[in-house]
């Protein structure tokens, strides 16, 4: 994605490029002190976390870099350019910006918006309607979303559709303002999931101001933690949670940083595909039952022939109630291959087992994740 | 005598008073509309919220000075005569407009603002891409409000020699008949009826149909 000619002045630094760098920034509003001599560099293609309570300079740290804001002292270089010699609305269309879902112009349909950087910086409307389609699979959005106005989409919907207006003109930088803090808890999940793997494909340099640590440590590659205009700790999110570095960050974290740290465990890397018994739809419930009782098991998986997840045979159930053909309970809690085992462990919790059947795509199964291996991903973070 | 029979033996005189009478509104009301737009942009500009604040307080308090008011104070300055009647009429409509779109412009969510700065826009852009449109309805209900009480108003204009149907109005007062003071009463809310009418459609027009969905 990134374009040499672009970074050919760029130090590398630890195998990644310095995208962004502030350069001892500080910001006054009148007498108030926003942000106090800082000074970090902002890696190409990662995601950078601000966070911390609000007033922390936060948010003013993110505005100065498209000089939404300006700083009173000090320098930010993007590619080893100062940003003060740009004109500051190029500046701006060469960046993309994100803010909650009230950034969409509500008086322009889903095209229109998206295509207002692009017409801005004189795209032909054949290139720009191209870009929209283009982008809006990216965001897995569907062509019929053109036509639409912002109030008709739901919240998650509009923020996808505002990533889509920020990333209209490929700019290398994107700017984060809380994009999803309007979004309920269950669909910001989904919206996380889909960012990063959006993120997966763009390799976009990204800065992202949040006040939610779970975001933070979920989405981010690096966190930097600000207090009162200060940058407390900036380190990638392993060293944030397992080191922190004073008791602000250790408060900010939370007393359940071990449990937050398994949102960065995948599931698939915890799959076994032992101790349990899988059986398939078409066979004899007398020969599902002795080979459960060979086992020592009280459930068993049921697939079809193509390995689908269908459900749950109990064997408890089944004594009662005698039946020629295999019966099994379908609204069975499953987990997802590609999701983290942070979500996995509350389903466990919610659901009361200690083991959940783990699918794939088209529902697949592929194995089960027990808690007793959840259980010892906390022993190995004490023992470090 | 009836109506009819009144308006049918004096009907090239009547006319050309509908003739002066829309002059007095339509020349008014174009400037009013310049103008107030004008100093509505001046006044909403986001760097100089006292400056709206203080604009949004007069023209409240400014609409309620009585029109009879606004004509005698323009006469003492001006005289008498269309020009100052135009002149009376431009102040008086000015106010709504003023209003209304100050009102309007400074109602825009500045989160909607800074993301449209964020993307690059120049205050320009902003303002005609993204204030104007989004105004756009509550800046129009001011234009058609002050065109109605413009076209009402205008009658008064007659008290200093500005012509329009408010002369068939004191007319029919000096000689006392009742059918000249309907006469020139109906027409001016005939007038008044069709402008409403005309300036609620171009209300709906100019509402930007993302708009119309919310509500």
């Amino acid at each position: 994605m990134a374009d040499p000619s672009r970074i050919e002045n760029h130090p590398r630094i630890g195998g990644a490029y310095r995208m962004i760098e502030l350069k001892r920034v500080t910001k006054r509003f009148d007498k108030k002190l926003a942000v106090q001599d800082l000074s970090m560099t902002i890696e190409q293609g990662k995601i950078t976390m601000l966070i911390g309570p609000s007033g922390c300079g936060k948010t003013t740290t993110l505005k100065m870099i498209n000089r939404l804001i300006d700083a009173t002292e000090g320098d930010i270089t993007i590619s080893g350019r100062s940003i003060y010699d740009l004109d500051a609305v190029q500046l701006r269309r060469s960046i993309g910006y994100v803010i909650q879902e009230t950034g969409l112009f509500p008086h322009m349909d889903v095209f229109t918006n998206i295509a207002m950087v692009p017409r801005l910086i004189g795209w032909d409307e054949r290139k720009i309607k191209n870009r929209v389609d283009e982008l809006l699979h990216l965001v897995t959005l569907n062509g019929s979303y053109v036509h639409k106005y912002p109030l008709q989409l739901s919240g998650g919907e509009r923020q996808r559709v505002g990533l889509a207006r920020a990333l209209a003109a490929d700019p290398e930088i994107l700017l984060m303002d809380e994009p999803f803090g309007a979004i309920d808890p269950i669909n910001r999940s989904r919206l996380h999931d889909s960012f990063l793997s959006i993120q997966e494909k763009i390799e976009k340099t990204i800065v992202f101001v949040t006040h939610d640590i779970n975001e933070a440590i979920k989405l981010g590659d690096k966190i930097a933690i600000m207090q009162n205009g200060n940058l407390v700790q900036y380190d990638n999110v392993n060293n944030i949670l397992y080191e922190p570095e004073n008791k602000f960050v250790e408060k900010l974290l939370g007393h359940d940083r071990n449990i937050k740290a398994l949102v960065l465990k995948k599931n698939k890397d915890y799959i076994v595909t032992t101790g349990y018994v899988q059986v398939h739809k078409a066979d004899k419930p007398e020969a599902v039952i002795r080979k459960m009782e060979e086992k020592g098991k009280r459930v068993a998986i049921v697939t079809d022939s193509d390995e689908k997840f269908l459900g749950l045979f109990a064997l408890e159930k089944s004594r009662k109630d005698p039946q020629p053909h295999l019966s099994f309970i379908d609204n069975v809690v499953t987990v997802e291959k590609n999701n983290n085992l942070q979500e996995t462990f509350s389903l466990m919790i919610d659901a009361g087992e200690s083991s959940l059947p783990v699918v794939t795509e088209g529902n697949r199964f592929v194995g089960a994740i027990n808690l007793e291996d959840i259980f010892n991903e906390f022993k190995k973070a004490q023992e470090d | 005598m009836s109506i009819v029979a009144y308006v049918s033996e004096n009907r090239e005189q009547i006319l050309a008073l509908v003739g002066q009478h829309l002059i007095l509104f339509s020349v008014s009301i174009f400037f009013t509309v310049i103008i107030g737009l004008a100093v509505a942009i001046a006044a909403s500009n986001e760097k100089r919220r006292d400056l709206g604040r203080i604009i949004l307080t007069i023209t409240a308090a400014a609409q309620a000075v009585p029109s009879i008011a606004v004509v005698a104070l323009v006469f003492l300055i001006v005289g008498i005569g269309m020009r100052p009647a135009i002149i009376a009429l431009f102040f008086y409509s000015l106010v709504p407009i003023v209003f209304n779109a100050t009102s309007g412009l400074m109602s825009i969510d500045t989160k909607t603002i800074e993301a449209a700065r964020g993307i690059g826009l120049t205050d320009r852009q902003i303002l005609w891409n993204i204030k104007f449109p989004m105004a756009s309805p509550v800046i129009m209900a001011g234009i058609r409000s002050a065109a109605t009480i413009n076209v009402g108003t205008a009658t008064v204009a007659a008290v200093i020699g500005g012509g329009g149907l408010g002369d068939l109005i004191f007319i029919g007062l000096k000689l006392n008949k009742n059918y000249i003071i309907l006469t020139g009463a109906l027409l001016t809310a005939l007038i008044a009826i069709i402008v409403d009418t005309f300036l609620a459609i171009m209300e709906r027009r100019v509402t930007p149909k993302g708009l119309k969905l919310g509500r």
